[in-house]
């Protein structure tokens, strides 16, 4: 190996190794515990510490979206150095990544030709392949990230008119081409809005009287586009937006959902809801994110 | 009707969660500070723009985990504040 070759190697794996798993299970974490705060400070002017959560989450996130520009900005310097984005190599140390981090069963060879870089970082792949499940695309390839949408906001406008055509199709790709912090970011900023259109659909606040009503006007529509999508995830949104506590989570980590699943459904569940108002999403929501 | 004691028991649940996602961001903090390190070694002498725009976001996720760890720590005497009124 030469001297580049070794300084690439380097870089590549120190690159690979940057804590961007952790930083999602902290997300997944920290957005366990601000849901069932919600939940017990609803009828409770005490903030409990939710809007620190809050904050606490939009940070997390930004330093996942920063490690992951600085894994593109690494891989950019490889490049101008004359070596391959990725050789295929595996990083030296510890590789423990989620479950739904690991690459598809039926991906490509762990070792591609020097010609043949592997372009889509695992930070971005869990989230494809997430969506892909969702949206019962599990055989098509990954798209390629739309650097344009830099926001859940933007993200979330692109999933409405999605929904709104009732294109599975399109609404894998609207999903799919978003970066996985972005697209975790739907999460965050669907709550209130989800309230105030369950809300006007209803004609008064959501309460649990309404969750069935909610789950038989919903559902049927969820199902058509997120085919792949474990009940107990939507049950999770329309529980949460009917302010009532959260369903018991499985006992068995394998079985809990997955932490694109409340994003996921929570963009199409509005892009729904809006739909069915007949109207397009506030001005405020486009520019938040 | 859920009781002070179902309550409590619900904020503690959420504490213990909070705890879990403090101890992933401190572990990420520790393992993004020795990338730092490796990195720093490594790209030593090299004055290309793409190196120090990704040392750059590198400081920049290092301060955003700090932060977010200070505002769980201030989420935690919050709800443990909350809890000891009750």
């Amino acid at each position: 190996m030469s001297i580049v070759e070794d300084l690439g190697a380097q870089i590549r794996a120190t690159s690979e190794e940057l804590p961007v798993a952790l930083i999602l299970q902290a997300l997944e974490k920290l957005g366990l515990a601000a849901e069932r705060l919600r939940w017990v400070r609803q009828e409770s002017s005490n903030p409990m510490g939710v809007p620190e959560l809050s904050a606490a989450t939009e940070h997390a996130e930004s330093a996942g979206h920063a490690l992951r520009v600085a894994q593109e900005q690494l891989s950019s310097y490889l490049a101008a150095i004359g070596l391959a984005p990725d050789t295929g190599r595996q990083p030296a140390g510890d590789r423990r990544q989620p479950k739904h981090d690991a690459p598809r069963p039926d991906a490509a060879p762990e070792t591609p030709v020097e010609s043949e870089p592997r372009e889509t970082p695992s930070v971005r792949r869990w989230w494809s392949v997430r969506v892909a499940e969702l949206t019962g695309h599990a055989e098509g390839p990954p798209g390629e990230p739309d650097e344009q949408v830099t926001d859940a906001g933007e993200l979330l406008r692109r999933v409405a008119e999605g929904v709104r055509s009732g294109d599975r199709d399109r609404l894998h790709r609207e999903l799919d081409r978003a970066h996985a912090d972005v697209g975790l970011g739907m999460a965050a900023v669907t709550p209130p809005l989800l309230r105030d259109l369950a809300t006007d659909l209803l004609g008064h606040p959501p309460r649990a009287q309404d969750l069935d009503r909610l789950r038989s006007d919903l559902d049927p529509k969820v199902r058509d586009l997120l085919p792949g999508l474990p009940p107990a995830a939507l049950e999770m949104l329309l529980t949460r937006i009917c302010r009532m506590p959260p369903p018991k989570q499985p006992d068995k980590p394998e079985e809990r959902p997955h932490p694109a699943d409340a994003a996921v459904t929570s963009g199409v569940l509005t892009g729904l809801l809006l739909d069915r108002l007949g109207r397009d999403l506030p001005e405020r929501q486009e520019s938040d994110g | 009707m859920a009781s002070v004691a179902e309550l409590k028991a619900a904020i503690d649940i959420a504490l213990q969660q909070i705890g879990d996602g403090q101890a992933a961001v401190q572990a990420a903090s520790e393992k993004l500070a020795e990338a730092q390190q490796t990195l720093a070694g490594a790209l030593e002498g090299s004055g290309h723009e793409t190196v120090e725009a990704a040392q750059a976001s590198l400081t920049q996720a290092s301060q955003e985990l700090e932060e977010c760890l200070a505002a769980t720590l201030t989420a935690v005497e919050q709800a443990e504040l909350y809890v000891s009124s009750l």
